[in-house]
């Protein structure tokens, strides 16, 4: 059984098809690096993966369960919601601009969602929250709130914010985008780590660095489809297809 | 000097009028205008029309018309309020009204991402409402709120039309049976006490919600 399996998943925003039937299997451990040009599509598909976008046509199962699949007119039908809020569940979403809750300490910022949403105790939900800022290396920082960290502080919290719920599968969508470049190193170790114990990751980047050295897998997607998949060093070390080339070979001059 | 606390007693008693009706209105117009802002935003149409009616109704008209028409012309049809009530009345619709546009302006000035935050970790859309968006609201909503009180201090004065005895009408009573222009200035003091507690009120809370930005 799949950890994630999506099937020819198609979406439009209004006019503009951005799925054009995007297929994915993830295996649990694996780490999935997502790649590919602005407007390619790959943020929207991960953000469908749990439902922060609807999908119009396809499936997608996490661990065997049905989210979403095809209703009988061919469109999509989504399970009912309480099935689908266990689904999500086992997803931690890291954003690109963090989306810390600012009035809300960096402690509380760990411990508010497994309170509120899985009861947990506040002694234990203050143990879970100070041992994941520990692994993140912020321990330090727990009273203090997001606006007095720096941007690479304030995404490895957020990391360990989507820890505090104990996912199953960790979806980060261009993690150090938003970072100056001083800062990306740091959260990059903290999803190295991550990818050390075995966490299921996908991960929409631009770091192909990153891909190339943590990913198991590297997928190129273009206008709306994926468009080359392999191992790591194959896509990123020999593509085949000639977006691809294209695409590596601008984003590596770049550097 | 004597003449001046002469005035005081009659002047204190109407500045207790007046802070009642502001105490009252701000007590009941602060909750229900975050009621209305929700349901000005909600995804339920006809809930949304309803509100933006009301809220088009009672911005769009005088404060003084409405005040009429619930002490007045309600009492025609047999509705029949005390002057004070129908003030009350009058002041918590219209203030409800401009406070929910208020919080909704400040509830839409929320970015999408704390949405989403709060939505990837499960919270239901009630918890992202009480614990998320509507606390980082009140802190946005804190300038544009003060002014609204203190127009609310100022318009108190409006409830004299209704025969209540509050600090303007107890002053210009004063005022033209002694032949003086003394009260108005006293009655002006009182007025920029009042605001002046206001805002210094309001200042203080705004240093108090500095913790985040």
């Amino acid at each position: 059984m799949y950890m994630l399996q999506a099937v020819d998943v198609y979406k439009k925003f209004q006019r503009l098809e951005v799925l054009k039937g995007i297929s994915l299997q993830v295996r649990k451990g694996e780490v999935i690096a997502i790649i590919g040009p602005s407007g390619s599509g790959k943020s929207t598909f991960l953000r469908c993966l749990n439902r922060l976008e609807t999908i119009d046509s396809g499936l997608i199962e996490i661990e065997g369960e049905i989210m979403v699949k095809n209703g009988p007119d061919g469109k999509a039908l989504y399970s009912p919601e309480a099935e689908i809020a266990m689904m999500r569940r086992k997803m931690g979403m890291v954003f690109q601009d963090f989306n810390l809750f600012p009035h809300k300490s960096v402690l509380q910022n760990l411990m508010l969602a497994p309170m509120l949403v899985k009861n947990t105790e506040t002694s234990e939900a203050e143990q879970i929250a100070r041992t994941l800022l520990d692994k993140v290396g912020l321990g330090f920082k727990a009273d203090n709130y997001p606006f007095e960290l720096s941007g690479g502080q304030q995404q490895r919290v957020a990391i360990a914010r989507a820890l505090a719920m104990n996912p199953e599968i960790m979806c980060f969508d261009e993690p150090t985008s938003a970072l100056d470049p001083e800062f990306t190193g740091e959260v990059l170790n903290v999803m190295k780590d991550l990818a050390m114990e075995n966490m299921t990751m996908l991960v929409v980047t631009h770091e192909i660095g990153f891909a190339r050295e943590v990913a198991h897998r590297v997928i190129f997607m273009d206008e709306g489809l994926i468009v080359e998949q392999g191992k790591a060093e194959a896509v990123l070390l020999n593509p085949q297809h000639e977006r691809t080339k294209a695409f590596l070979s601008k984003v590596l001059m770049a550097r | 000097m004597d003449y001046v606390l002469s005035l005081l007693p009659a002047m204190l008693e109407g500045t207790g009028v007046t802070l009642k009706l502001f105490f009252y209105t701000l007590v009941m117009s602060l909750p229900i205008g975050v009621v209305m802002a929700l349901a000005r935003i909600t995804k339920f149409k006809p809930l949304n029309i309803l509100m933006q009616l009301y809220i088009w109704v009672f911005r769009g008209t005088p404060l003084l018309l409405q005040l009429f028409f619930i002490y007045y012309g309600l009492a025609q049809v047999g509705i029949k309020f005390d002057r004070f009530t129908a003030a009350i009345i009058a002041f918590v619709l219209n203030y409800s009204a401009y406070l929910a546009e208020i919080y909704r302006s400040g509830i839409q000035s929320i970015d999408r991402g704390q949405y989403e935050a709060a939505d990837v970790l499960g919270l239901t859309r009630l918890q992202t409402m009480t614990k998320i968006i509507l606390p980082q609201m009140f802190k946005r909503v804190l300038p544009p709120i003060s002014n609204e009180v203190i127009n609310l201090v100022k318009d108190t004065a409006l409830i004299y039309v209704i025969g209540i005895s509050e600090l303007l009408r107890v002053t210009k009573t004063s005022a033209v049976r002694d032949f003086s222009f003394v009260p108005w200035i006293v009655a002006a003091i009182f007025y920029l006490v009042m605001n002046g507690t206001v805002q210094q009120f309001f200042k203080w809370l705004e240093q108090r919600f500095n913790y985040y930005r």
